[in-house]
């Protein structure tokens, strides 16, 4: 059986898309219902913009636990104590980031993608509240399903 | 000399990935001792490059509160930009302030010092 060429760039220009396609509310539209973290706690955010290596979707940890996965378009949050963090996702090269967090305090971490030995390698970066704020306005959320 | 394209480009390309291999921020251990009262504007931006070939900006009209002392200098916090020392790993960083120079950066996580040098001037009003 013969395939053209047409219809394996069209299958794999579908995958492709399929694996950018990220679902979930966007924050411009949750935040009116998202309450905010307990008074006694701060909130993390961590998002990804860029669908640029849409096919390395690493777990994002802090202090070592998985709190998340690295989707593209989309972002999640934790709430958790004030102390030390630190973010590291899984992938070959493990690039840490830390940083403080203060009760009543929020923080955003921007998961950016560089190139690798063999794939693409994703990293945390802390950005200032209002360049979050911006990137995250059109991403979707991709944490656990919320109930109102 | 005479090099092939072909050669050029297999250089280009471990030049392009040994550079995503840089190298880690130099930290020395210290001692915070808390402190505060004390703060300043900076009236003027500051680029400052670190060892690591990264630099790190600190912005005009942010405000800077002492929040401790090692024996490098006085060491200051804002909360109208973050500031982080980008090398092998990323950490967020107070800078160290001695005789309205800064001489390096406090990693409130690590609890170390890096030093920048040479020391930068700042400028600053109370």
């Amino acid at each position: 059986m013969r395939i053209r060429a047409g219809t394996v760039v069209a299958i794999v220009a579908s995958v492709l898309l399929a694996a950018c396609a990220t679902s979930g509310p966007k924050f411009s539209e949750m935040t009116a219902s998202m309450s905010p973290a307990k008074p006694d706690m701060g909130r993390i955010y961590f998002y990804r913009t860029t669908v640029l290596g849409a096919a390395v979707q690493p777990g994002v940890r802090l202090n070592g636990e998985v709190v998340g996965k690295a989707v593209p378009n989309g972002f999640f949050y934790v709430d958790s104590p004030p102390g030390n963090y630190q973010v590291a996702t899984e992938t070959e090269v493990e690039r840490k980031l830390t940083f403080t967090l203060e009760a009543g305090q929020v923080r955003y971490v921007r998961l950016n993608i560089s190139m690798g030995f063999f794939v693409g390698h994703v990293y945390g970066e802390l950005v200032d509240e209002t360049k979050g704020l911006k990137d995250i306005a059109d991403l979707h959320y991709t944490g656990e399903p919320r109930t109102p | 000399m005479i090099v092939s394209k072909r050669a050029l480009g297999i250089l280009s390309l471990l030049m392009l990935l040994l550079g995503s291999c840089a190298p880690v921020v130099v930290q020395e251990p210290t001692q915070l001792t808390p402190a505060e009262g004390k703060g300043f504007r900076l009236t003027q931006a500051a680029e400052v490059a670190l060892a690591t070939g990264y630099s790190t900006t600190l912005r005009a009209n942010t405000t800077w509160q002492l929040v401790g002392t090692v024996p490098q200098g006085e060491v200051y916090r804002t909360r109208d930009q973050v500031v982080t020392l980008e090398g092998a790993h990323i950490h967020e960083g107070y800078i160290v302030v001695d005789q309205r120079a800064l001489v390096g950066f406090y990693l409130p996580v690590e609890r170390t010092f890096s030093p920048v040098a040479p020391a930068k001037p700042l400028s600053m009003e109370p």
